[in-house]
Order: C-alpha cells, then structure tokens, then sequence
C-alpha cells in the first residue's frame, strides 16, 4: 500500500508532521491536566465525606438528639450500616500557647466533641493524626518537658512569684505579688522550663534557695540524667491522639493549621515553627465556649484546660485551620449537653427524673456498595423507628425532635450538606469541558493550517503520483492516514506529557512557589552556551541558524529572568492552601476523560486533514506536473 | 482492454483533438484538431516548437487530461479513453501506458527501488513486483542506487529511475515528454539508446521534442504547428 508508504516517509522525513504532532500533544496534555486536575479536585472533595464525616448524618444542632444511644442501636441494627457516632458540635475560642509571654493569641475554632474509638469508626479519623511518634526536631525539647515537667508542676505560688522575679523576664520591680503571679499563670509549662534554666545556668545560686529540699534533690537527678544524656523520652503520641487523652486527662486534637507555627515546605511536608519548638502537643490549651439553654439563651461561658495530644490532617485546609476535637463526655460538660438529674422546683433535694445526653449529630457509615442516597432513606425509616419508640417507652420525658415538626433536624448525605460547596465545583468542572472543546478546535485547526502547507508543497507528487494511476480517494486516503497518525502520535505524547505534568503538578508547583537556586544558574549557563554558539553561526554565513539560536537565547534568557525574579520575589504560590479547599493539588490523571480526550483528538486531527486532503484530490495532474 | 489489438486497428490515436484553455475570460485554443496513430510496437516522435501543444498532445494520450467537449478522442486500442469511468482511466494510465517527464518528477521522500516500485504499489494495493523493479534497475545500470534519494542521484540517473519506473508495470506504451530535455547531449544520448533497447524490444513509444535530430531516431516524425498536426511523414530509419 503506497500510502502507508508515503505517510511513514511523510513523517519521518519532515519537520512540518512534527510541528502538527507537537501541536496535536500540547492540545492533549492540556486539557488532560486542566481536567484531572478538576476531577481530582472533585473526587477529593467527595472522598473527603468519608474521611471528615461518614456518608449520612441526622443533625440537629444546639439542642441535641436526646437518648441517642438508642437511635445508634436502632440505626447499627441495619446491615447497610457499618457504624455510627454521636459527636457535639460547637464554636468556641482556645488559647493558643503562643507568642511567648503573658499574652497569648486567642483563636476562634470549631469544636467537635467525639467518641475517638466509634468516631475512627465511621470517619478515617485514625489515619488523619499528624504525629505517631512525637517528630525529630521536637525530641530533645520533649525529653525536657518530661523530666522537668512533673518538678515544675510541683511549684507553690510563692515559688513561682520568686522565679519569675529573680529571672530577667520582664521588669517586675514595681508589681505586685498578684500582679506578678496572675502574668504567671499565662506561662505554659515550656515556658517556665526556660526561666528556670536560665536561673540555673546564669544564677547559679538562686534556684536552689527557691526550692525545697525535696524539689531539689528531684532536680539534682534530673540534671544528672540529663548530664549523662539519658532523659527518658516517651516517644508514642500516637495512642494519646487515638484515645484523646493524656495520662486519663482529657486531650484535645487541634487541625494542623490550627496551628500558626505549623508550615508545609517546598518538599510538602509539614514543619514546625522555632524547629520543634512550637510542636503544638508539648502545650495545654484553654478551650471556652457558651453553652446555650433549653430556651435557647446563653449561659456562663465554660473554659476547660486539656493538653494537646496530637494533631490531624484531613487534606481539607477549610477544616484543618478551624477544628479542634476534644472527648465528647467533655465536650457534653462544656455545652451542658450531658446527662442531668432533674429536680423538684421546690425541693432541690429531690430527683424527679434524669436529663438525657445530648449528641447534636450522628455520623453513619455505610458499608462500600450503598448508595448514599438509598443509606440515607435506611436512616431516615430507623430514625422514625427510634422516635417512635422513645414516645413509647419514654412517655412525659423528653422527646426526640421529629422530621417536618422541628426544621433543623436534618438526615442528609454528606454531599447534601456540602452542596453549596459541591455544586458550584461541579458546574465549574462542566463549564471547564465546554471551553476546552474549543482546544480541539484550536487543535483541528492547527493541523489543518499544517497539512494545507503539507498539501501544498506536495502538489507535484500528487500530480506524480495521479500520472501513474493512483485515483483521487486514493489521494484522499494518503492525507487522512497521514492526518491519523499525526493524531496518534500526537495523543499518545500528549497522554504522556499530561500524565507526567499530572503526577508531577505539587513538585512543579512547589518549584514555582520556591525555585531552587541552581535553576536559575543552571538555565542562565544553558542560555550563555545558547548564545555562544549563535555568535559561532554568525560566521557560517547562514541566516536561519543565527536566527533560530537569538530566538531560542531570547526565549531561554527571558525564562531565566523570570525564574531570578522568581527567586527574589520569593516564588508565587499559585496553589494557597489558605484559598483552595485542599492543601495539596490533585495529582492523578482521569483516565477516562483523557481516553476522551485523546479520541476526540485524533477524530479533530482528522476533520483537520479533511480539508486539505480534498483539496489535494482536486489538484489538477497536468498542472501540477507542467513545470519543475 | 485486456482484448488484443485488431489487426489493422492502431495501438492509440488522437482523432481530431482539441483543446482549449481558459485564461480568466480568454480562451486560449491548444490543439485545434489534431491527429495521430500510434501502431503497435511503432515509435512516433511528435516534433514542434515550444508552446505549440506537444506536452498537451501527450497528457491526452497518457489520459491526464481530457479534450474539449466534442473535441475530438483518443482512442487506445479501437476504445474512446476519455469517456471511459474514472477508474478505468486509473487503470489505463497505470498498466498501459508509462509516462516520462523532462524534469523526471521522482518522489523525493522515497528512494530509487520504492520510487520504482511506485506504479506496482498503486496498482495492485498490496503486492508489488519487487524482481521486476530490481531486474529493470539492473538493466539500466542502477543496482548500487537502489535504496539513494532522488537527489543523490545525477540526471541521467534520475530520467534512467523514472523509465523503470514508467515501465514497471510492463505498459504497451511509453509516452515520453522531452525526456532528454534536460540533460546534456552525452547523457541524452544515453536515455535514447536506453529507449531504442527497449523499442526493439516491442515497446511502443510516443516521444515529445523540439529537436529534430532526436526526433529523427524515431520511426516516424509528426510535427505539431499551431496545434495542428502540419504533416505526416515516415522517415526511414537511418
Ligand atoms: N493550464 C493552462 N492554462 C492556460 N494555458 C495553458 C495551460 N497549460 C498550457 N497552456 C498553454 O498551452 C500552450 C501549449 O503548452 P504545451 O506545454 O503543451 O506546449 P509545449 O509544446 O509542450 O511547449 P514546451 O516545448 O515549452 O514544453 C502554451 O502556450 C501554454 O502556455
Ligand atoms: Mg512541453
């Protein structure tokens, strides 16, 4: 067959098919990377549902679904149902270890109060923690924490009031005792770690006169473990975080970007502020909220102080910024949702009935192959079961809010709670398909303008080949294949290049954000070479060389301006955490619309051939063989 | 047109041939009725000066091209070429006649055996006659071109490739516009005695030239003066 023939020849022996083939794969890649990348957005923000917060839950805040425990029975009863959790909603203000000093950063955070063991249940809770083991850089400050800790802890009022006084903190000569004291009591524990050490390395004398006996003998072991280099280091966080409790005292599981001192470097990984020192599990943190009453006003609001045990990263930088997780037995005290005795109006002595716990939602999990739709009618039917039920058995106490007769009790799917956010990236996604159609117009017509210059430069051949007896959709033939395997090749590499620009979108989007110093040089060398070897041209005489090697150094030196300027500036971060829903960009490929895409380019590839293939069936032989 | 050629019926003729381009609004008259037969295994040379129709001659010879509407036919064995379908143009143009150019007209992208091969793969569509192309390229002193470029090649090379290549698919007919147009006496003399070979082989050829000492290795010379053909004359072969 001639044309495979010509085609193959076509290809190989001319630069022109290579400017339609790059052209055909920049399409490709293109839109390969706009669109998974959106996908992969999507898909997060679905997948996030299981991760944050099961397929369905039935809210009903403030108040809070009374008896829940039974509508947890009735709802795990269902064998779509792998499990669900109760958990307490709120807002509150925690105070922050930080800066240094008497006055620490207030910050405003979402509190969820849970079951750690049934929340890791329904959610990927689990696998969030941020800390298995407490980090490298933070080692050496905890070992401090730990052994000085528990002597500090020991520390009257007095003996701190003279700590504080004796160190160079801050100028105390004209406070007072109390005012001395209350400045104290904003101290963390860090921090007295470090005033005191700095009495002990800089006033040799007088930590021991403000010590006792037996303070001092502890300390005395301490420093000579620490001399010896063998303090004592508990390195596991991880089951603290799983159990949301340090040492039976309940513990709060702050968002990494709760945090101000937590950061992500250029490598994606997080660190932390002051090397270590601000790792956020060394602190306690006081938690407020106002617990609300039956009437729905405000009570006195209710401050708890919990260490932090670990941190979690849902990926969702939304949510990783603003919650924290503290026990729900705690968090019940807090909003005055737990259980109560209900006493006589005239005779506070006397116990009429019990107040039942609260959970203002309930998380399900369904198993893998439910719909969540179909789950959701499973919880709505075991939610009137339940209701039904509690009338029943608990006739005159208080009864569970019903569907239709309090409007805030909501059984929805995690996709119906997020819709105003879902929706709109969806409609985006689709309005994203629809433009980059216009790329494979973009494309055909590229390749139309090509193979036209092919077609056209070709014309004797055809003529030739006329002249010896190929027949017009012959011809036809010759540039639709041709048009083809352009169409191919060109998606094959663009699939390529999309995949490798896909998998590879957070490194070159760091690179961007911080680009490495040796870039710069390394392309400013490339450039100099570039420019070397066109002032070497200047002598061959030929001007295409001379032209192609200004144009290239022109190009390389402007992208080498930019990457200096980039260095300078700092980088640009294209991809804030702080304005996209998740911390990282997706960086897997959608497999089925880059098929799509790549179909849709060959068969554009084609429409563009079309044109000049028919063209080149109506050549005229005669004229196109007349001349040389 | 696989039937034999009737005794006393020509191997191709021109009846009475017009042909008339248009020039935007002008129409430029070519051949005004001209006519000419080819006999089996004969060589006719069509003699005439630049611009008076020889190329035009041949391309409706070679079917390229087709007459003014009742301008005239050719006929390839006792058979009207010009009404035929389109396909079995193609087919004529490539099993019965070969076609040679002044200015060779190769592929450049393809080397001298494909180049060669070229009328066998457009014909068949599947199987070309490889021995047949070597055996050709052989004979006219190719073998070590085979797989060069066009433009690797001299001229002479390049006319010798387009002769195989023209007669690749054993045509009954060579039609040969200028084929030593453009190159140098020595060389041209090379081609012609190229052809002659072939000629006494039972080729028939119809060869187009401004030059009467070429034209006069002919059979027979037919001269070509303002699209008519002026004279009919047989010349001994000297
Ligand atoms: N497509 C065309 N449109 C208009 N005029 C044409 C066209 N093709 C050929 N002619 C004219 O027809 C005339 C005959 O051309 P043709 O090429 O057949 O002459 P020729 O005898 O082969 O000349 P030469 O010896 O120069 O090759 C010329 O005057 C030419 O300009
Ligand atoms: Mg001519």
């Amino acid at each position: 067959m001639y044309h495979f023939l010509l085609t193959s020849r076509y290809l190989t022996s001319r630069i022109i098919p290579l400017l339609a083939i790059a052209a055909v794969a920049l399409c490709v890649a293109l839109v390969i990377v706009v669109v998974s990348v959106m996908t992969g957005f999507l898909d997060m923000i679905k997948d996030s549902g299981r991760t944050l917060m099961g397929d369905v839950m039935i809210s009903y805040p403030v108040s809070g679904i009374p008896w829940y425990d039974d509508l947890i029975e009735e709802v795990e009863a269902m064998p779509e149902v792998v499990a669900a959790a109760p958990m307490v909603e709120t807002i509150g203000v925690l105070r922050m270890p930080y800066p240094r000093g008497a006055v620490k950063e207030p910050k405003m955070v979402q509190i969820w109060g849970v079951d750690p063991e049934r929340f890791a249940k329904v959610t990927t809770f689990g696998e969030t923690l941020m800390w298995p083991e407490v980090p490298e850089s933070a080692r050496y400050q905890v070992s401090h924490d730990e052994a000085y800790g528990p002597i500090i802890d020991t520390f009257d009022r007095t003996q701190r009031i003279a700590i504080l006084r004796a160190s160079d903190w801050e100028d105390t000569e004209g406070m007072s005792d109390s005012q001395v004291a209350d400045m104290g009591s904003a101290l963390t524990q860090p921090e007295w770690y470090e005033h005191m050490r700095h009495l002990m390395l800089d006033k040799g004398d007088t930590l021991p006169r403000i010590l006792r006996d037996d303070q001092r003998l502890d300390m005395q072991k301490v420093i000579e473990l620490e001399q010896a280099g063998r303090l004592p280091i508990d390195l596991d966080v991880l089951a603290e975080g799983l159990s949301m409790s340090r040492n039976g005292r309940p513990g709060i599981v702050a968002g990494i970007h709760v945090s101000d001192a937590n950061y992500r470097d250029s490598n994606g990984e997080y660190q932390i502020g002051g090397n270590g020192h601000w790792w956020l599990p060394r602190y306690e943190g006081a938690l407020t909220t106002i617990p609300v009453d039956a009437t729905g006003g405000t009570l006195e609001p209710e401050t708890v102080l919990m260490p932090f045990v670990n941190e979690f990263s849902s990926g969702v930088f939304a949510v990783d910024e603003i919650r924290v997780m503290i026990p729900l037995g705690t968090a019940q005290r807090m909003m005055h949702l737990d259980a109560a005795e209900i006493v006589d109006e005239f005779d506070p002595m006397k116990v009429v009935g019990v107040e039942p716990a609260r959970a203002t939602m309930i998380l399900v999990r369904g198993q893998d192959d439910i719909d969540p739709l179909d789950l959701r009618e499973l919880v709505r039917a075991a939610y009137q079961r339940f209701t039904d039920k509690m009338i029943e058995t608990q006739p005159g106490s208080v009864s569970p809010p019903i569907e239709g007769i309090n409007p805030s009790l909501r059984i929805l799917t995690w996709e119906e709670q997020n819709a105003a956010f879902i929706g709109p990236v969806e409609k985006e996604r689709a309005l994203m398909r629809t433009l980059f159609s216009i790329v494979y117009v973009v494309c055909a017509a590229l390749v139309l303008a090509i193979f036209w210059a092919i077609v056209y430069e070709k014309t004797r051949d055809i003529g030739i080949l006329r002249s010896i007896g190929a027949s017009r959709p012959g011809i036809v033939w010759i540039f639709l294949l041709y048009g083809l395997v352009v169409g191919i090749i060109g998606a094959v590499i663009g699939l390529g290049l999309g995949w490798l620009i896909t998998a590879n979108v957070n490194g070159i989007h760091d690179l961007l954000a911080q680009p490495p110093g040796w870039l710069a040089w390394s392309l400013a060398a490339v450039t100099v070479i570039t420019l070397l070897w066109t002032f070497l041209k200047l002598f061959t005489g030929r001007i295409l060389p001379v032209m192609l090697g200004l144009m290239i150094s022109i190009l390389l030196g402007l992208l080498t301006a930019l990457v200096f300027i980039l260095d300078a500036q700092g980088g640009v971060v294209i991809w804030d955490p702080a304005v996209y829903y998740f911390s990282e960009v997706p960086n897997s490929i959608d497999l089925p619309a880059a098929i799509i895409t790549m179909i849709g380019a060959v068969i554009f590839s084609l429409v563009g051939a079309a044109i000049p293939a028919a063209r080149a069936a109506d050549v005229d032989p005669v004229k196109a063989l007349r001349y040389e | 047109m696989s039937d034999q050629g009737k005794v006393g019926v020509p191997l191709l003729e021109a009846v009475d041939l017009h042909k008339t381009y248009r020039m935007g609004s002008v129409d430029v008259p070519v051949l005004q009725g001209s006519s000419m037969k080819l006999d089996p295994g004969e060589w006719v040379a069509v003699l005439g000066a630049s611009g008076s129709g020889k190329s035009t001659l041949l391309h409706l010879l070679g079917g390229l091209d087709t007459p003014d509407p009742k301008g005239g036919e050719v006929m390839y064995k006792g058979r009207t070429i010009s009404t035929l379908t389109r396909g079995a143009r193609n087919r004529y143009r490539n099993r019965e006649v070969g076609l040679v150019f002044q200015f060779y007209h190769l592929l450049p992208e393809l080397n001298v055996l494909e180049n060669t091969l070229l009328p066998g793969l457009v014909g068949s569509g599947i199987r070309a006659d490889r021995d047949r192309a070597r055996e050709l390229l052989s004979t006219f002193g190719l073998d070590h071109r085979l797989t060069h470029r066009p433009r690797e090649l001299s001229g002479g090379e390049r006319q010798r490739v387009a002769i195989a290549r023209a007669l690749l698919n054993k045509p009954e007919v060579l039609l040969a516009d200028e084929p030593t147009g453009n190159l140098d006496e020595d060389t041209g003399s090379e081609i012609l005695e190229l052809l002659k070979k072939e000629h006494q082989a039972g080729l028939s050829i119809v060869m187009v030239t401004h030059d009467r000492a070429i034209a006069e290795l002919a059979d027979r010379v037919v001269v070509l003066h303002h699209g008519r053909v002026d004279q009919d004359q047989s010349l001994s072969i000297q």
